[in-house]
């Protein structure tokens, strides 16, 4: 008996002390449980340099071999291209100065002088014609990046600083295009000389910073270009980029200060991060949206009446409170209202479970009707929202059988194959910032991600859509789409994602991107 | 002995190709790399298929399998479709990290098992076997991302005594180790306990005890060694499986290791690093597995190997 009482002491004493530890992240005891690391910052002792937590790593780094954010998080800082935006999003001078249009399909670009790329080979027109023809040739062609500047016919070298850009067909979005991804401007001696696969690992760009150590899955290392044409803007000596996937673990090394900036917090985590006096939470809104997509192919969900229906049943103000804490926004449209295109005038659907009973028996649809709906795995908060959904629903009468499966295959095979269910989850980058590419893809019929949606209607204001460079007209016409697309119900858009970061206080003037893509001009350390 | 190690050997290949076969044609079956790729974009079809055609997936799947065994042959374990570098170098890199963690995580288990299970059996009944009971229980039900966690706010944030990730040093490994071998001594303490129980039982442990031999040495030298045997079979599996299912701790850990790379290539459907990546997995486990057996001779003479074959 006597032993028993020994052990038991010993396990309530093990439990307290664990208990202990773990509240230190959690809300209550925040505060009082870091005192002891509130009183110096553990980042201090850190020189004129950041690290930054990203939650994966692209891979490669040659600019047409790839179309993950990972990517321009860091690539951004790397690779300049024509153009550039600016933390607001608007376009603006990069290394053009200005553009002019000769006409619909021609545009004349004056580049900037006196920019070098980090080996020392100076930027001309020529390395922009090379760029180009890279893209658009052979080598272009097998990567993902062709796809998006196929408007583009040639670009004609017209002078020492000047490109003549010869499109095919109008393309609205194209200057939008030119600010990053695929048409970042690369040197062709430095490829010429060690080849692609070498600039695949150790890329030379134009940007502030340039690439001096990656490890590939641990970290990427970029430190200031000293002969920068804009060289001012930029005070940090050096950021280093460390891959950690965990998000428990990042907090954890933000706490101990060996990283100053995470991105990705959890909205479970904000309460800890606001809990510790060096973190400072910032959330920032981004263009990706969320929404609940229909299989118009199935009954009953060809059927308007109970898309609609389901849009009224479903109560999306809540679901964003509850499950989001509040970090997310309505949305009217499959995209945030970022994007060009976006129409403010257009209300979200209400919630309306009365109203969503009427349609559903005037649809004649069976009380108990079991809906498919797929999930990806991996996704624990929308695996929330799938339950609030089957929720909802069933207050309407309609089941749901949630299937959540691996999301790879869930992306790649059932989706655009249309073996996705009545309605499967939809999320979309929208990164071009502008209506064109979301809805092309999603709504044009036969697209990879459309399996079944087609409305006349929206066909001839997609097509009307890219036949203009005339902003006021092409604003008009979004307006129509997304009203059409609205009444069509073709999915429940749920919400334009909110960002999260952590950042530790020696960190100055950062303003956390809307598109994941970091630039440090006039950031400062402490 | 030399003939019974060929013999084993020669059954490799045939594991190698039973392996190779499921998990060729298995991957395949779950998603269209080139897809993938182009993600977000509005791909042609000529650059469908001129992707296709460049990483080879434009061929018969058995056409493909007879090339990629060919390239084995001579240790091609061919080009990863997302990084582009050989994988046979990218595996060797994320090996390293990952043997070194299953060793870690193995002497971890050792150092606590060991003396653990010893004295739980010795003094059965008392208070240390008591504890040694319980702690096996607690360790075989404590799932390790949790054990993870708490090892990094106690001994990372808390007291800041190591550093919450990463592969830099001694330092680095001591956390993962210990998420990694608490969890496998649980288990070892019960085998280690339940073995030494049985063997104290037997004669020549009274034997030597009669003989006034003193009782630590009757303890380590006549009971240990003999019930050492379970437990170097038990430790060589758990090796094998280490370097495979450390998945989550290396995740928890940012550990770059094979297991981590192995669960990113499946989710990109990076064909040739998943199949290099069990390929090689598989290889470890026959080898562990040989040694293993190699050792129960050294472990018990009377157990000799081979010699069935002369």
């Amino acid at each position: 008996m006597k032993n028993y009482k020994w052990i038991t002491l010993l396990l309530v004493c093990m439990m307290l002390i664990l208990s202990a530890c773990s509240s230190g992240t959690s809300t209550k005891d925040g505060n009082k449980n870091n005192e002891k690391v509130s009183g110096e910052n553990p980042a201090k002792g850190r020189d004129n340099e950041l690290v930054v937590r990203v939650a994966g790593d692209p891979q490669n780094w040659d600019p047409i071999d790839t179309y993950l954010i990972a990517w321009s998080t860091v690539g951004t800082s790397v690779f300049e291209g024509l153009t550039s935006r600016s933390l607001d999003l608007e376009i603006q001078p990069g290394l053009a100065e200005s553009w002019e249009y000769v006409d619909d399909k021609t545009i004349v670009f004056k580049l900037r002088q006196g920019v070098t790329f980090h080996d020392g080979e100076p930027f001309n027109a020529e390395a922009v014609k090379f760029t180009f023809d890279r893209l658009l040739g052979e080598e272009g062609q097998k990567g993902p990046q062709y796809s998006n500047y196929t408007s583009i016919d040639r670009v004609e070298v017209t002078g020492e600083y000047e490109v003549t850009m010869h499109l095919n067909t109008i393309d609205p979005v194209l200057l939008t295009k030119l600010s990053g991804y695929g048409a970042v401007i690369v040197p062709p001696k430095y490829i010429a000389e060690n080849g692609a696969e070498h600039f695949d690992m150790n890329p030379v760009g134009t940007g502030p910073f340039k690439m001096t150590e990656y490890q590939r899955d641990k970290q990427v290392v970029i430190e200031r270009y000293e002969d920068y044409w804009n060289k001012e803007a930029i005070k940090l000596n050096k950021v280093t980029f460390k891959v950690i996937p965990e998000t428990a673990t990042a907090l954890a090394e933000l706490q101990t200060g060996n990283i100053d900036i995470m991105t990705r917090l959890e909205v479970s985590q904000a309460a800890t991060a606001k809990g510790t006096d060096f973190i400072t939470l910032m959330d920032v809104s981004t263009p990706t949206a969320y929404s609940i997509r229909f299989d118009t192919a199935k009954a009953p969900v060809d059927d308007v009446r109970v898309r609609q229906a389901i849009n009224y049943a479903i109560d999306k103000e809540t679901i964003v409170k509850e499950i989001l804490g509040g970090y997310g926004n309505l949305i009217s449209s499959f995209q945030s209202d970022l994007s060009f295109g976006y129409n403010k005038d257009l209300k979200p659907y209400p919630y309306d479970p009365e109203k969503a009973k009427k349609l559903l028996a005037e649809a004649n649809v069976a009380e108990g009707t079991t809906l498919d709906f797929y999930i990806p795995g991996t996704d624990g908060t929308f695996k929330e929202i799938a339950q609030a959904v089957a929720f909802y629903l069933e207050e309407v009468g309609l089941k749901v059988s949630i299937n959540s499966v691996e999301n790879t295959t869930f992306q790649s095979e059932l989706i655009p194959k249309g073996e996705a269910g009545h309605m499967y989850k939809n999320g979309w980058g929208g990164w071009t910032l502008d209506f064109d590419n979301t809805a092309y893809l999603m709504y044009h019929e036969g697209e990879f991600w459309n399996p079944s949606y087609k409305n006349d209607k929206v066909e001839q204001l997609l097509a009307k859509e890219r036949a203009t460079n005339d902003s006021a007209e092409r604003e008009k016409i979004f307006k129509e789409l997304t009203e059409v697309l609205h009444e069509d119900a073709a999915e429940v858009n749920l919400y334009s994602d909110v960002e999260l970061y952590a950042v530790n206080k020696r960190v100055k003037n950062f303003q956390p991107p809307h598109d994941s893509r970091f630039r440090f001009e006039g950031v400062t350390v402490e | 002995m030399l003939s019974y190690i060929l013999k084993r050997l020669s059954h490799t290949v045939l594991v190698i190709i039973a392996v190779s076969l499921i998990i060729f044609f298995s991957i395949r079956l779950t998603g269209d790399p080139v897809s993938i790729m182009f993600g977000a974009g509005e791909p042609t079809q000529q650059a469908i298929d001129d992707l296709s055609a460049k990483l080879g997936l434009d061929k018969p799947v058995w056409e493909q399998y007879f090339i990629f065994m060919k390239d084995l042959l001579t240790l091609d374990f061919g080009t990863s479709y997302r990084s582009n570098s050989p994988v046979l170098e990218m595996l060797l890199d994320r090996a390293w990290p990952t043997i070194v963690l299953a060793l870690g995580g193995m002497t971890v288990a050792l150092l606590i098992a060991v003396p653990l299970g010893i004295f739980s059996a010795v003094y059965k009944g008392k208070p240390i076997d008591i504890f040694g009971r319980i702690f096996s229980l607690l360790g075989i039900s404590f799932p390790n991302f949790w054990l993870a966690f708490m090892l990094i706010l106690i001994f990372a944030v808390q007291l800041k005594w190591l550093p919450v990730s990463g592969f830099d040093g001694f330092s680095s490994l001591i956390l993962p180790s210990i998420a990694l071998g608490l969890i496998l001594s649980g288990i070892l303490v019960r085998l280690i306990r339940t073995s030494m129980l049985e063997v104290l039982k037997m004669q020549y442990v009274t034997t030597a005890r009669a003989k006034g031999i003193r009782e630590w040495l009757v303890i380590v030298r006549h009971a240990f060694r003999n019930a050492l045997l379970p437990t170097v079979t038990f430790v060589g599996l758990q090796f094998g499986g280490l370097l495979g299912g450390a998945v989550i701790v290396e995740q928890v850990f940012s550990w770059p290791g094979i297991g981590r790379l192995i669960v990113d290539s499946i989710n990109q459907r990076d064909y040739p690093v998943v199949q290099g990546g069990v390929i090689l997995l598989a290889l470890i486990m026959i080898m562990v597995n040989l040694i293993v057996d190699l050792c129960y001779s050294l472990i018990n003479p009377r157990i000799r190997i081979g010699r069935g074959d002369n």
